[in-house]
């Protein structure tokens, strides 16, 4: 009998890396060859243009992040690899959706709007286009919230975070 | 003289990092550098296929210690080296691939001979460089080098557009700047004192060896510890050699075609000191049965290869070598407590119990290939039933005396890494043994051999077949046999000797003494066929899913 697939907490891995092309492809490389499927993945310029962050979350057994982290360690251009997971750190993810309505729920999706603090981007006959932003677990009730109206289209940036202090 | 070039920047690197000979095939994005070869003291050997190139560097450094360089151009000379480079990662030998590429204004234009060769290495390169301006040549491949031969060694390739290898570069190349990579973990004392404590505790110890000792030049240390503390020591397949075999602690090397009794006594074992050995499954086999009694502790330079098939229960990280230094002041064990006397009954009984352990007339040949050849001869295995008669019968007496393909199994890697280990020891007698298979699968570098009349010796074990998957064919598909005749029909010494290679024919089921003789006496390169009835297989061996404790003897076992 196969055993049901273990429901894993997510893992959330910062990288510092060398800003040169093909870098994330390495990085990315590790995992697609160890069996890890990446659950969001985040890149950007640092403050030095020549640094940039990598954050990856992925769901995960524990030795997850064990494992990554030493192969992360090898590559060239890996500068610094900060575990985040069960440290205290702020995240953060950006969100756009379409949402879909009736006329007569108008006065209620603003609403809901409004309670979520989400920002009206756009918003025409019978569709509204929503930014919102926080943590996670915030844009997953967000989700939740507008589903019964209907969601046409979700794009997510993926987490970013980091430690209450400095290292 | 014409103004210097990107091209002599990179000529200039090799020189400064000492390399003697290159291993190459010209297209015409590496023109600049081969217009420029001729002129300076490093000898570049055209290989007849690219692929050769790569095993050529690879036996190079096998054989030397020092980083083997290939150079192939663009395209479909940059794919070819791909199965040697894998080759080179998996038995982690220190390569720098030089390979050419389209001018940079044509890069992603699918222009003529352009493929992108760093997206098509990443997973089996350790580093890889594109370089894109002149200025950058120089600590681009100082860096290759650095990275190929430090810590974990691997190949790293280096692309070069034809228009940076053409640019106009001032100058001498900055002198040899120190290495700047950071050393390698010097190793923590209180691992050392934990290791060191449940060695000397144990009662049933067994060391094993694998390729990483002979990477980090700890063989002195490693004959010292077995000398000090008086412990057995078994090898993985690449570990061949670390240690002279004539020691009475040697087992064998473990494994699916290794010696029954290593399989045998590091499954009774409590206590197993791997070093630089990773687990791999053709070493352990079924792994939750694989020595279910020991505590492991491991060393190694690579953190990824420590606990990577196998649970540590203690590890250090850090150089072999100065792991080992740091161990052996700490190593004190008292008398052993009926450990190798347990041992030595166990090859007693398996030597009386057992019909033929010495692998037929296939493994009496490579005993006799061996006393043909003088005492230092290196023998290159192929890949296949050669393989592993040549492993469990050549007695390597120095580590780098016997090479093979051990992660990657590369059939077609023997001509060719005879090539490489031949020009980086001159001095030293260079045997490929090969089956018929492995032999045409770079036959072509019969043609380097007579060209530059290196005095390499070809043995080809002949069965007319994939011995190894008929083998299996037999043992695991009810003896269906199919797709695996090469057919008898191929004149082997007619075919060496039309690349200029002399040659003979022997027959293993009758009498080699003629065979061997010539082999003895030739003074060039000489191919030696040798043919062998297809139904001698590789026994004792594993079978798939089983664990080290259930070799067989047959196809009924």
């Amino acid at each position: 009998m196969e055993t049901p697939p273990e429901i894993h907490e997510e893992q959330i891995l910062s990288i510092l890396v060398r800003n040169r092309p093909g870098v994330l492809s390495r990085v990315a490389g590790i995992l697609g060859r160890l069996g890890y499927n990446i659950a969001s993945l985040c890149v950007a310029e640092t403050a030095d243009p020549a640094v940039s962050r990598i954050t990856l979350t992925s769901r995960a057994d524990r030795d997850f992040t064990d494992k990554i982290r030493k192969h992360l360690d090898k590559l060239v251009d890996c500068i610094e690899v900060a575990d985040y997971t069960g440290t205290s750190f702020l995240r953060r993810e950006l969100m756009l959706l379409h949402v879909t309505f009736r006329e007569e729920e108008r006065a209620e999706i603003l609403r809901a709007i409004e309670l979520c603090q989400g920002r009206i981007l756009l918003l025409t006959e019978g569709i509204c286009l929503i930014e919102a932003a926080g943590d996670p677990e915030h844009l997953g009730g967000i989700l939740a919230c507008f589903r019964p109206f209907g969601i046409r289209a979700v794009n997510r940036t993926g987490t970013i975070a980091l430690p209450r202090r400095p290292s | 003289m014409s103004p210097r070039i990107g091209a002599d920047i990179l000529l200039d690197i090799l020189r400064q990092e000492k390399v003697e000979a290159i291993f190459g095939y010209p297209g015409a994005n590496t023109l600049p550098v081969h217009d420029r070869i001729q002129a300076t003291a490093i000898r570049h050997y055209l290989m007849r296929h690219e692929q050769a190139a790569a095993h050529a560097a690879d036996g190079y450094a096998r054989a030397s210690g020092k980083v083997g360089v290939c150079l192939a151009t663009s395209g479909p000379g940059a794919t070819n080296l791909v199965t040697g480079i894998a080759t080179a990662f998996m038995d982690s030998i220190p390569l720098v691939a030089l390979t050419a590429q389209v001018n940079t204004n044509l890069l992603g234009r699918d222009a003529f001979q352009e493929t992108d060769i760093i997206g098509i290495t990443l997973p089996i390169t350790k580093h890889s460089f594109q370089v894109r301006d002149v200025q950058r040549m120089a600590d681009t491949l100082r860096e290759a080098f650095d990275l190929a031969r430090g810590g974990r060694p691997g190949p790293v390739l280096v692309d070069l557009p034809r228009d940076i290898l053409a640019a106009p570069a001032g100058g001498d190349a900055a002198p040899c700047r120190p290495e700047t990579r950071p050393a390698p973990p010097a190793p923590d004392a209180s691992s050392l004192e934990t290791v060191a404590r449940l060695l000397n505790r144990s009662e049933r110890p067994v060391i094993l060896i694998g390729g990483g000792a002979k990477l980090s030049g700890a063989c002195e240390e490693l004959e010292a510890l077995v000398a000090k503390a008086r412990i057995p020591f078994a090898t993985t397949m690449m570990g061949l050699g670390a240690v002279a075999s004539g020691n009475g602690y040697n087992l064998g090397f473990i494994g699916t075609h290794g010696h029954e009794l290593a399989n045998r006594i590091i499954h009774q074992a409590d206590f197993i000191l791997a070093v630089g050995a990773r687990f791999s499954d053709r070493s352990t086999s079924k792994t939750e049965e694989f020595a279910p009694l020991a505590t492991i502790a491991q060393i190694d330079i690579d953190p990824t290869s420590i606990g990577k098939n196998l649970k540590a229960d203690c590890s250090i990280l850090g150089d072999i070598r100065d792991v080992l230094r740091g161990l052996l002041p700490r190593v004190e064990r008292g008398e052993a407590s009926g450990w190798m006397e347990r041992i030595e009954a166990e090859r007693a009984a398996l030597r009386q119990g057992r019909k033929d352990p010495g692998d037929g007339p296939a493994g009496a040949f490579i005993r006799q290939v061996q006393s043909a050849l003088p005492p230092q001869a290196i023998a290159v295995a192929d890949v296949g039933l050669n393989q592993i008669w040549t492993l469990r019968n050549w007695q390597p007496r120095t580590p780098r005396s016997i090479l093979t393909s051990g992660g990657m199994g590369t059939m077609g890697f023997s001509l060719p890494a005879a090539v490489g280990a031949q020009i980086a020891r001159p001095d030293h007698a260079v045997v490929a043994i090969t089956g018929d298979g492995g032999c045409y699968m770079n036959i072509q570098e019969l043609a380097t051999i007579g060209y530059y009349r290196l005095p390499v010796k070809i043995v080809v074990i002949n069965n007319g077949h994939l011995g190894m998957i008929r083998q299996l064919q037999d043992l695991l598909f009810d003896g269906r046999l199919n797709t695996i005749a090469l057919g008898g029909h191929v004149d082997l010494t007619a075919v060496a000797r039309g690349f200029g290679i002399p040659s003979a024919r022997t027959d293993l089921e009758g009498d080699t003494a003629e065979g061997l003789d010539r082999l003895r006496r030739s003074e060039g390169p000489f191919l030696l066929e040798a043919v062998i009835d297809p139904e001698r297989y590789v026994y004792p061996l594993i079978p798939p899913g089983r664990s080290n404790m259930e070799m067989i003897y047959d196809r009924t076992a």
